[in-house]
């Protein structure tokens, strides 16, 4: 086992106790708007950050290639992006939501192995840009789902008069309506941007993954602009917010073994 | 199990509160603000007094003293004179005055739990740590604290931030309107909701003050009888509407809060559809105070309306004091670690937790 791995091992460990702690919190009542929670997100992160350096390393360049090291650079990006918008946003109780999913994926990259990536020659950045542009997207996409269930946890909750709990911890729904609509916003703004570099690298328009990425860009569009336009109720924007994630999570296994 | 040391003989506490006393007598012992000062340095002028804080809020009247009296019978014995002869009490009064006198550990408790909201009348409430706060500054700033009462001033409030940081005393809503205040809060961020009245009753106006006092942005009252509407609605700095009107701006609001005395449906469920889409799906919170109920139930089928009424609500109220009532052991236990962490209490032996009342 490389010392890369053993970094991604301890960071998983971190983020399932931070699950274990924030679940304890929750159920003796004690749960605070946590230091405890936000260190252990962040020894996670510099765990996570460890690992992709070291992976760098070993593969000599991005390691973006496998699957596995998109699901722990999606992982890394979700987690970077938790702390930009968590706390612009006073999303609390995000963390308790995205340490399950961020766990999940790296525990899927560890099953799945690393494997040594075949030479490369020059390295293009631009190449590079567009894949780590397109990946944070997929992340942004991906806290919209942990803020959409968040809302339908919420909802239902204030719908079935269950107060107490999560009740108290979680943000006015309202907010996390709007959270979810800048996230969409946000992942399709960095989805764009990665499709733009994509045309300067003149790659054919039938390549897979590209394909792929143009369907996932126009499936947020028009969540976008139902959301824009309140075509749909907030809980039908969040269960598309929820199921739409489901497009690109598969899409990141079908481009990686196009 | 904790047993009381001595090293506090020096320190009393008298007073009553809401469970001692009826308000009828409360309120002829209460000292107001301005007068505090002026009783700090009369208490610790007593003879044998050397240190002094006067509790006094609606629910309670305290006099907390540092002195070096023979025993702590003569310090509540001055205590007690000192109240009769302040407040001119007739001698049947001064008879019938039933005070509680404490000393050192017994004292000390007492403080702690008054500070964590234990003794008051709202469980876990919190407006009572900042009273105490206020109680010892005006002390502290007239120089009529010295080593001891500083000491236990600053413990008690050391305690209070304990109990409160490591239980959930204070979490929940136990009142109709705290309830309301609660809900509305995770429905809409309340520095921009919007409040209405339909029907100015006693409650709904309790729920929209509530609301007020936590930063919602305006309120509307509407009401059959128009003049009471206006005089609510000047009382809390809001908008008086016509009865027949309020239905035009019901997409404006984020909270409506009904209590009319109709025997029907008033708010029905085609009314509150057209409304939403108005609103853009904006959430809506529907809070029915009213019996016979004001607002049909099919209300609550409708995406992003959030309907409570009276019993849901009171079921609410009712969960929120069970389960700080749950908390109380371990606030309690709390306490305790602390009194002996301070020194009022040894580990060993067991000791009362009931007030000597005379």
């Amino acid at each position: 086992m490389t010392s890369s791995q053993l970094l991604l091992i301890a960071a998983t460990l971190t983020f399932v106790s931070a699950v274990v702690q924030a679940l304890l919190a929750l159920k003796s009542g004690a749960w605070k708007q946590g230091r405890a929670q936000l260190m252990l997100m962040a020894l996670g992160f510099a765990l996570q950050t460890g690992f992709i350096y070291f992976r760098g390393q070993e593969v000599g360049q991005c390691p973006m290639k496998s699957l596995s090291d998109i699901l722990v650079f999606i992982a890394w990006s979700i987690v970077l992006l938790y702390f930009l918008v968590g706390s612009a946003f006073r999303l609390s109780l995000l963390g308790v939501f995205t340490a399950p999913l961020v766990s999940i994926m790296q525990i899927m990259a560890l099953v799945g192995g690393f494997a040594p990536y075949k030479p490369k020659g020059q390295i293009n950045a631009l190449v590079e840009l567009h894949a780590a542009v397109a990946l944070i997207a997929y992340a942004a996409f991906a806290l919209a789902c942990i803020t959409g269930v968040m809302y339908l946890v919420q909802e239902r909750m204030l719908k079935r008069h269950q107060i107490g709990g999560l009740f108290y911890q979680l943000p006015p729904i309202q907010g996390l309506a709007s959270a979810i609509q800048r996230l969409v916003r946000l992942g399709l703004l960095l989805l764009s941007i990665a499709l733009g570099i994509s045309f300067a690298l003149q790659t054919s328009v039938s390549n897979p993954k590209l394909v792929f990425s143009w369907v996932v860009w126009a499936l947020y569009a028009v969540i976008s602009i139902l959301m824009w336009k309140h075509f749909t109720s907030p809980r039908k924007t969040a269960w598309l917010a929820v199921i739409g994630f489901i497009l690109p999570f598969i899409s990141l296994w079908i481009v990686t073994h196009a | 199990m904790l047993e009381p040391t001595d090293n506090r003989s020096g320190l009393v506490c008298v007073g009553l509160n809401y469970k001692t006393t009826p308000v009828e007598v409360r309120e002829r012992l209460a000292f107001p603000e301005a007068q505090v000062p002026q009783a700090v340095q009369q208490v610790r002028g007593l003879p044998g007094f050397e240190e002094s804080v006067v509790l006094s809020t609606c629910n309670r009247v305290e006099l907390y003293a540092a002195h070096s009296l023979p025993s702590g019978d003569h310090g509540h014995a001055t205590l007690r004179d000192y109240l009769v002869e302040h407040f001119k009490l007739q001698p049947e009064h001064a008879e019938a005055l039933v005070l509680y006198n404490l000393d050192s550990a017994e004292a000390a408790r007492h403080l702690f739990r008054v500070v964590s909201g234990l003794d008051s009348m709202v469980l876990g409430e919190t407006e009572i740590f900042g009273q105490v706060k206020a109680a010892y500054k005006t002390a502290l700033d007239t120089g009529a604290t010295g080593k001891t009462l500083n000491k236990l001033f600053q413990q008690a409030f050391t305690v209070g931030k304990k109990v409160r940081n490591e239980t959930t005393i204070q979490r929940g809503s136990t009142s109709v309107g705290s309830v309301a205040v609660d809900l509305a809060e995770k429905v809409h961020d309340l520095k921009q909701c919007r409040v209405m009245l339909v029907g100015a009753g006693e409650m709904s106006r309790t729920c929209a003050q509530s609301l007020l006092s936590r930063g919602a942005k305006s309120v509307i009252v509407s009401n059959r009888s128009y003049d009471k509407a206006v005089e609510l609605a000047a009382e809390m700095k809001g908008t008086a509407l016509k009865f027949d009107e309020w239905e035009h701006v019901l997409h404006e609001v984020d909270v409506i809060i009904s209590s009319t005395s109709a025997p029907h449906f008033v708010i029905k469920p085609e009314q509150i559809e057209q409304v939403m889409r108005k609103r853009r799906w904006n959430p809506l919170l529907l809070i029915d105070i009213a019996v016979p109920r004001d607002v049909d139930p099919a209300v609550n089928e409708i995406e992003g309306v959030y309907l409570y009424d009276i019993d849901a609500l009171q079921a609410i109220a009712d969960e929120g004091r069970r389960e700080r009532e749950r908390q109380l052991i371990a606030c309690e236990r709390i306490i305790e670690e602390q009194l002996e962490k301070f020194g009022f209490v040894k580990p060993s032996g067991s000791t009362q937790h009931g007030f000597i009342v005379s």
